[in-house]
């Protein structure tokens, strides 16, 4: 058994197809980046080896520190608005019994599976200014100025309220499944000892969601970092970049601007930031490790 | 004191409802908006009241947006890719969580570190380079162009729910099988594999969950309709019906509803599988 299970071919026999996928879809591009990063090639015809120059402008580029500034905001956005929010709905689903439970479930999850070319459509008709969705709603409740959602004012709080709602059942699934988890026999003990629903909430539901919780906010903060599609069908960027995102920066960069040695080097300090992000919130909840899965 | 705590126990029941049906009538009401304008005609929809009652249902929309947004073609692009995206993920997968997990070499923790990378990275950094990469060596408005990205970004998760599940299989299974002859291919195609099937089902759900509604690779890599995926229809009809906003609710109404009906009727086999995969991952 042994020696067949150390016969080397076949172990590369194996693993040969996910490394080669690997190098093909994931190294090599990383690698080219690297290389690209510094040129000064505009995407046609010829460049030149212009060494670190382009790291120094990302260093000045205001755009790209507004980037890195709204993904923080959407992280923050989405651990003190979405996920309280869905960590209470669970709770109060979970006390629902019977089919209601599962309708409700199969609701919130909805949005969830629809493409974000749909999503991100549908809100620039449910932001429209003129029949929209919301400015149809306000005026129900007397507000009749027609509101420009897409304002540099407002335009990353339209960005957040869409990814919140989008976002929200796969959440709310994932704190769900977590409550549904906790072993009854703690809510009966509690309630013999005389605990009321608030105390229960609280001392015992969310310390033992702790690890769920803690999962749900790493995802919520790189999603926030890689946030990408729906700005660049939303808003792309705008206006005056005050939506901007990092990998729609290094996009437009590449593919509007012409930029294709800049937008590599954009892409690789990105690399390196998400890195560096997932690594340290690992570390952080270290009771999570990727090495021991 | 029983008749207060019933009543207060009743009121708390009324409580929970109206949090429940508040926060279902938020994320569905966009939704039956969505459907309820695309059977209007456009001159109607400059109401101010929320949702419209049509003079006539307008199901010529939807004619439009079947016939010019393409929808055969890229609903059958679409189940192609993903399909072969998902059966590609589920081997390379078991392949290697088997090899990385149960096989004796040196460098199956390192090989399981690297593959399982992939998770990250972020997906739109790779944009860029692998534009480049598939135009020189001439895949681009291929298959492979998606196919090759899709697999990559969904191995990761794949790697890691499936090494979870093959670790928890007993060795005193492989070792009856090897007595009885097996090579290593049987052992994992035959007799691993066959026990897998719930994660089997997590994996392909979350692989399809991730792929199904992509859409920055493949407007980057395919110009020709040939391969385009469901999400452009919505793209073209924009440019093509600029004016005419019915019908771009009727494109946006009909592109959603392969993956809403079928998650209304695998309902419950997905949230298991999102639950488990996600919980787990």
């Amino acid at each position: 058994m042994k020696k067949l299970y150390s016969n080397k071919l076949v172990i590369l026999s194996l693993v040969l197809p996910g490394l080669l996928v690997f190098i093909f879809a994931i190294l090599a591009p990383i690698c080219l980046s690297i290389f690209y990063g510094f040129t000064n090639y505009s995407g046609m015809g010829k460049f030149d080896y212009i060494g670190l120059s382009n790291y120094k402008n990302l260093i000045k580029d205001k755009v790209f520190w507004t980037s890195l500034r709204n993904s923080l905001f959407l992280a923050i956005g989405f651990i003190c608005i979405q996920h309280p929010l869905a960590i209470i709905v669970a709770a109060v689903l979970d006390k629902l019994q019977g089919k209601a439970e599962g309708v409700f479930r199969c609701i919130y999850f909805i949005p969830n599976v629809i493409s974000v070319a749909v999503i991100a459509y549908l809100w620039k008709f449910i932001y429209n200014p003129d029949f929209g969705l919301l400015n149809n709603i306000l005026k129900l409740f007397g507000q009749h100025e027609k509101i420009n959602w897409f304002s540099p004012k407002y335009a990353i709080w339209s960005v957040l309220i869409v990814l919140i709602w989008h976002g929200f059942g796969w959440g709310m699934l994932i704190y769900y499944t977590g409550i549904k988890n906790i072993d009854p026999v703690l809510y009966e003990a509690a309630v013999i000892d005389g605990a009321d629903k608030k105390a229960v909430f609280f001392r015992i539901t969310l310390p033992l969601m702790k690890p769920v919780i803690q999962v749900n906010v790493t995802m919520a903060i790189i999603s926030a970092l890689k946030q990408m599609e729906t700005v660049y069908l939303l808003t792309g960027g705008g206006p005056g970049n005050s939506t901007q995102f990092a990998a729609n920066y290094l996009y437009q960069q590449a593919f509007k601007a012409f930029k294709y040695g800049y937008g590599n080097a954009i892409g690789v300090v990105y690399i390196v930031i998400c890195l560096v992000v997932t690594v340290s919130l690992n570390r952080i909840f270290s009771d999570r490790q990727l090495s021991k899965g | 004191m029983d008749e207060v705590g019933k009543k207060k126990s009743r009121f708390g029941r009324y409580l929970l409802w109206f949090i429940l049906i508040c926060v279902a009538v938020i994320q569905i009401f966009p939704l039956i908006w969505l459907v309820n304008f695309s059977i209007a005609s456009s001159n109607e929809m400059f109401t101010s009241g929320l949702l419209i009652i049509p003079k006539k249902i307008q199901l010529g929309n939807y004619y439009k947006a079947f016939v010019d947004g393409h929808f055969l073609l890229y609903l059958k692009n679409s189940a192609l890719i993903n399909g072969f995206a998902v059966i590609l993920v589920l081997i390379i997968s078991i392949m290697a969580a088997f090899a990385c997990r149960k096989m004796f070499w040196k460098l199956s923790g390192f090989v399981k570190i690297v593959l399982l990378l992939g998770m990250m990275i972020p997906i739109h950094a790779t944009l860029l380079p692998n534009y480049k990469i598939y135009h020189v060596i001439g895949l681009t408005d291929t298959i492979w162009a998606l196919l090759i990205p899709y697999v990559a970004f969904s191995l990761p998760q794949g790697l890691f729910l499936m090494s979870g599940f093959i670790e928890s299989i007993p060795v005193e299974l492989e070792e009856a099988a090897v007595m009885d002859g097996c090579g290593i291919y049987r052992i994992v195609f035959r007799i691993i594999t066959p026990m897998l099937k719930p994660s089997i089902a997590t994996v392909a759900i979350m692989t399809f969950l991730n792929n199904w509604n992509e859409f920055m690779m493949a407007s980057t890599y395919l110009s020709t309709p040939k391969w385009k995926t469901l999400p452009f229809s919505i793209l073209e009809f924009t440019g093509q019906y600029s004016s005419n906003y019915a019908v771009q609710f009727a494109v946006m109404a009909l592109t959603a509803a392969p993956a809403v009906i079928v998650y209304v009727l695998l309902n419950k086999h997905i949230t298991k599988g999102v639950a488990l995969g996600a919980v787990k991952g």
